[in-house]
């Protein structure tokens, strides 16, 4: 497995255990009373789980197992410098994929609550936000690993 | 596929007919009206799906896939099994928990059964740290 791929996983286990303990505290909530602000943290159980653990599972292996790119297949064509790595697609971008969607998990978990809890119109602004981050993920991820959804065993 | 991943991925299949089976009902409950009980099952019913179908399916996948440990690091390729037996069980047992005291909660909440909640929620978190701790060794790059 490759360092980004295992640097996706590993972030999405983390999120994993994130996401069910906060599911816990809302549960206990509703049977020893913590107090109204616990309500808000719903949004961020939902974001840890669905986009952190899921989500980021599902790019990483992807990333990790689906078909290479062609570069270097051919015959005569020369050998990439990192062969597997480069025919994964472009690394850098891959980076600003996991750089986009954990600044949008962040920011939209903990902003929402936090404007929940205060008012403040600028926590509103920042988990507003997130969106564009989480957005530019998906873009990025797609673009990179467009090329690899191919039938094995033939160059493109 | 290793038994216990086959159980998880079978269980997960289990739910995912489950979940359908009870968001077909609830859609024609809209029309036909046949219980109270299937107005308040829609956390549980999603609970089903995301937890029961999509998060154990990925659990046993990536149980049944991920590098293995080297023979040096530890004697079970795929690690505990222990383990990976009492993640099955949490994760199970916690999400039926809740899935069978959820909607009479919602109908008329008890603090026993808001406790079994907790409970269920307790066990469901004990379920993904386990696993985590599970399958954190073997996040490792693939031998040449």
């Amino acid at each position: 497995m490759p360092a980004t791929s295992r640097t996706f996983v590993k972030a999405s286990l983390i999120y994993l255990g994130l996401g069910a303990m906060l599911g816990t505290l809302l549960l206990i909530n509703r049977w020893v009373f913590l107090g109204t602000m616990i309500g808000s943290l719903r949004v961020s159980h939902i974001q840890f789980l669905v986009v952190g653990w899921l989500t980021q599972l599902i790019i990483g292996v992807a990333w990790w197992l689906f078909p290479p790119l062609a570069i270097g297949l051919r015959p005569g064509s020369p050998r990439p410098a990192r062969r597997g790595q480069a025919q994964r697609g472009s690394e850098p971008l891959f980076w600003v994929t996991f750089i986009s969607l954990n600044a949008g998990i962040l920011l939209r978990s903990v902003f929402a609550p936090l404007h929940s809890w205060t008012e403040i119109g600028f926590f509103n602004t920042l988990a507003g936000i997130s969106g564009l981050f989480l957005l530019t993920a998906a873009i990025t991820f797609v673009v990179n690993v467009w090329g690899r959804v191919r039938e094995l065993g033939r160059p493109r | 596929m290793p038994p216990i991943a086959r159980t998880f991925v079978k269980a997960a299949f289990a739910y995912f007919v489950a979940a359908f089976l009870l968001g077909a009902l609830m859609m024609l409950d809209r029309w036909l009206s046949f219980s109270r009980w299937l107005k308040v099952i829609y956390l549980s019913q999603l609970h089903l799906l995301m937890v029961g179908w999509i998060t154990q399916l990925a659990i046993g996948v990536a149980y049944w896939m991920f590098p293995r440990f080297l023979k040096e690091q530890n004697p079970q390729p795929r690690g505990s099994d222990a383990l990976a037996w009492a993640v099955l069980a949490c994760l199970n047992f916690g999400l039926l928990l809740r899935f069978f005291f959820e909607p009479f909660y919602l109908m008329g909440p008890k603090p026993w059964m808001a406790a079994l909640m907790a409970l269920s929620g307790a066990l469901q978190a004990v379920a993904a740290l386990g696993f985590a701790w599970l399958i954190w060794g073997r996040i490792r790059a693939m031998e040449p």
